[in-house]
């Protein structure tokens, strides 16, 4: 009886069963061909940052950098990818470590394949791996680190392109605002004793050269000083009434505070280094206002800016650094373009698409028409960049007779 | 020159604090704690977090900041003091008294563990702690001066005092002299040496951790700001003889004056001549200037 009921049970179930099986496979090959097919259709483009993010004190501008980056790469997707193929993004962290960086570098090209590495956030790194990326062929699309040497490449092709401030740029546009300014009588170079403040010192010396100038005072500090008051003391014996500092945030804080300590005040030129989180933090909210700085973009106008801003702004601890999402934002669109107007993401074809855009790029910093050249891999120079200073709170544009008079001539470099 | 001297000397007082804190682990254990760079800006951000949590607690203007500042010095050496014990039954007590360096990494490792989690907490950024007196410079002459220089010199004095003292009057000063002096004989006296071990650990923790607080407003609060000061402070033990506390005392004095001069004629001669003296004076008195000489049995 048992059996007979199973049987019964199981002939009954058969019937049915057959059709559902094959309507089953049926659908299961279905669904492999077209995941094959969209697989062929739509492999994703990896693309990647390499740079600190956990590091150091300059991890902030990283950490904001792939913030920017992930919003292009969602922009992008959305619009249907690049070549209709989607983009894939990788964060390596170098954790500001030189060896670190390097390895990653190798594991992204040999191991993951990526198309373009975006980053790094230290210059030293960049210069550690930036022969691996001009031997491998590695399109680089530097978002943040602003050492000049980084975009000097081999004559057989130079794969790294810039999308940031130029530490040369910067001292030419420093040192022709200080040369123009007639209340400049005498200059003094404050710099750290890191590579960051030497290599400054070296441009501005060059630049001071072309000028003729000659400054009063060079002194140096170290990056963990806390009290300057004695090459301060230097500087004011030498009737030092203007100052271009070299320096991170921190060891800048702990400048302008040391210029409070010895009620001296000269005029204070900096690097976009200003804008860090560790400046108005160090030096409070009174002495912050003190130095001018430049920036990339200081204040948000276009709408789009305001709408990347609303999207990633409620994420940073300081939204005065954007700037560092902006110009990582445009990393992406520049690259991007490039590869849709190569028809290719190989890195010999996007670079040559990079040294030749044929069509302008309206980026978040700004609207790039023939950004790079054969021999001029810098997307933005001095006359792009935002003169600065912290007002209650907020980097604001900073304007004032003598900026109005640049001219073009004098950005000596 | 006023600045100068100043300067040095409110460095030279933290330096000797945490001078005092090696000499109490080495002289009661025979180790030094090489964390006590990590427990020094882990006790400033500890004090930062407290004056955070309490202002938001209480409203920022319940109570004069000057309460919250002391509040927030008492719960970073609190703090650091609870976890030296940890450090001294993870990190030490298997190694104390044995032959061998063990502990050197094990210290070393324990630095890290609090560092990386610390990070992790609060980041990597300078942060600045509001000095209690209000951070406005003061002038005598040419020099100027912020209160809180003076606070950092009064207190460092003091508690260096205070230290002085308790070593020699109060039962747990003198029996942390007596284990220093001859471990068997304090333990056949009935004094519980692993007890005053551990002591010694959680005392040298918390002066790390206060000495945090201190200065995070002179010198703004970072993870990596405890790396230099307590090798100064190392320095100053090593000048002053580890086997003497008031020769570390004088030893981180004099670091932090010789630091501050030197940078008058150049600052990048500071850590120069900082090094330099500590080879002289190992050249000349390889025990320090007020040290004795130990014998390690092994």
């Amino acid at each position: 009886m048992k059996n007979t009921t199973s049987t019964g049970t199981a002939s009954n179930n058969t019937a049915p069963a057959r059709p559902r099986l094959t309507a089953l496979l049926g659908a299961a090959a279905a669904v492999l061909m077209t995941a094959s097919l969209q697989a062929q259709a739509a492999d994703p483009i990896k693309i990647a940052y390499n740079g600190d993010i956990s590091g150091s004190p300059s991890a902030e501008s990283g950490q904001i950098g792939v913030l920017g980056i992930g919003a292009a790469v969602e922009d992008i997707n959305k619009r249907g990818g690049v070549l209709g193929r989607p983009l894939e993004f990788l964060v390596r962290d170098d954790l500001g470590q030189p060896p670190k960086a390097i390895q990653n570098m190798t594991d992204l090209i040999d191991r993951e394949k990526v198309s373009v590495v975006f980053g790094p956030t230290n210059s030293g790194n960049a210069l550690a791996w930036k022969h691996i990326a001009n031997q491998k062929r590695m399109p680089v699309l530097v978002s943040s680190a602003s050492s000049t040497a980084i975009t000097e490449g081999p004559s057989s092709g130079n794969y790294l392109f810039r999308v940031s401030m130029v530490d040369r740029e910067q001292a030419s546009a420093l040192l022709a605002y200080v040369k123009k300014n007639p209340e400049a009588k005498a200059v003094g170079f404050f710099v750290e004793t890191t590579g960051y403040g030497q290599a400054g010192l070296k441009d501005l010396e060059q630049i001071a050269a072309l000028h003729d100038m000659k400054p009063v005072s060079i002194e140096k500090f170290d990056a963990r000083d806390t009290d300057m008051t004695s090459q301060l003391s230097k500087a004011k014996a030498a009737g030092a009434d203007t100052l271009v500092v070299w320096a991170q945030a921190a060891p800048l804080g702990h400048l302008v505070r040391s210029m409070e300590k010895l009620d001296y005040f000269p005029k204070v030129f900096t690097t976009w280094a200003a804008s860090f989180s560790g400046f108005p933090e160090v030096a409070g909210p009174k002495l912050m206002e003190w130095p001018v700085f430049l920036t990339t973009s200081s204040e948000r106008k276009s709408a789009e800016a305001e709408s990347l801003f609303a999207r990633i702004g409620p994420k940073l601890a300081n939204p005065s650094m954007f700037w560092a999402a902006s110009q990582a934002y445009d990393t992406v669109l520049l690259w991007a373009a490039a590869a849709e107007q190569a028809g290719d993401t190989k890195g010999e074809a996007v670079r040559a698409a990079l040294e030749s855009l044929n069509k302008p790029v309206a980026g978040m910093v700004k609207t790039y028409d023939k950004p790079f050249s054969a021999t001029q891999h810098e997307g933005l120079t001095a006359a792009d960049y935002h003169w600065s200073r912290w007002k209650d709170g907020k980097v604001v544009d900073f304007n004032d007779p003598v900026l109005a008079g640049l001219q073009p001539a004098d950005f000596k470099k | 020159m006023l600045q100068a001297i100043i300067g040095g000397l409110t460095l030279g007082s933290v330096y000797a604090l945490i001078a005092l804190g090696f000499n109490l682990t080495y002289t009661t254990t025979r180790t030094l704690n090489f964390a006590q760079g990590d427990f020094v800006s882990v006790g400033a951000f500890v004090g930062l977090g407290t004056v955070g949590v309490l202002t938001a607690a209480l409203g920022a203007d319940a109570v004069g900041y000057v309460w919250l500042y002391a509040l927030a010095a008492v719960a970073a050496a609190l703090a650091m003091g609870v976890l030296g014990l940890p450090l001294y039954l993870a990190a030490i007590r298997p190694f104390a008294g044995k032959p061998g360096m063990s502990w050197v990494v094990s210290t070393i490792g324990f630095g890290i563990v609090l560092q990386s989690a610390a990070l992790s907490v609060w980041g990597l950024g300078a942060r600045m702690l509001p000095a209690p007196f209000g951070d406005e410079v003061f002038r005598v002459g040419e020099a100027g001066f912020r209160s809180q220089e003076l606070v950092v010199l009064v207190l460092a004095f003091a508690i260096l005092g205070a230290f002085d003292l308790a070593m020699r009057r109060t039962a747990i000063g003198r029996c942390m002299r007596a284990v220093a002096l001859n471990r068997d004989a304090a333990a056949l006296m009935g004094i519980d040496v692993p007890r005053v071990m551990a002591m010694a650990f959680l005392a040298s923790s918390a002066l790390a951790g206060l000495s945090g607080v201190l200065v995070a407003p002179i010198l703004s609060a970072s993870l990596f700001m405890g790396v230099i000061i307590a090798l100064k402070g190392f320095s100053a033990a090593i000048i002053g003889g580890l086997t003497n506390p008031r020769g570390c005392m004088a030893g981180g004095l004099l670091i932090g004056l010789v630091e501050s001069l030197t940078a008058l004629w150049s600052a990048q001669w500071r850590e120069i001549m900082v090094f330099l003296l500590v080879i002289l004076v190992l050249a000349m008195a390889p025990n320090g200037l007020f040290g004795r000489k130990l014998v390690e049995k092994v």
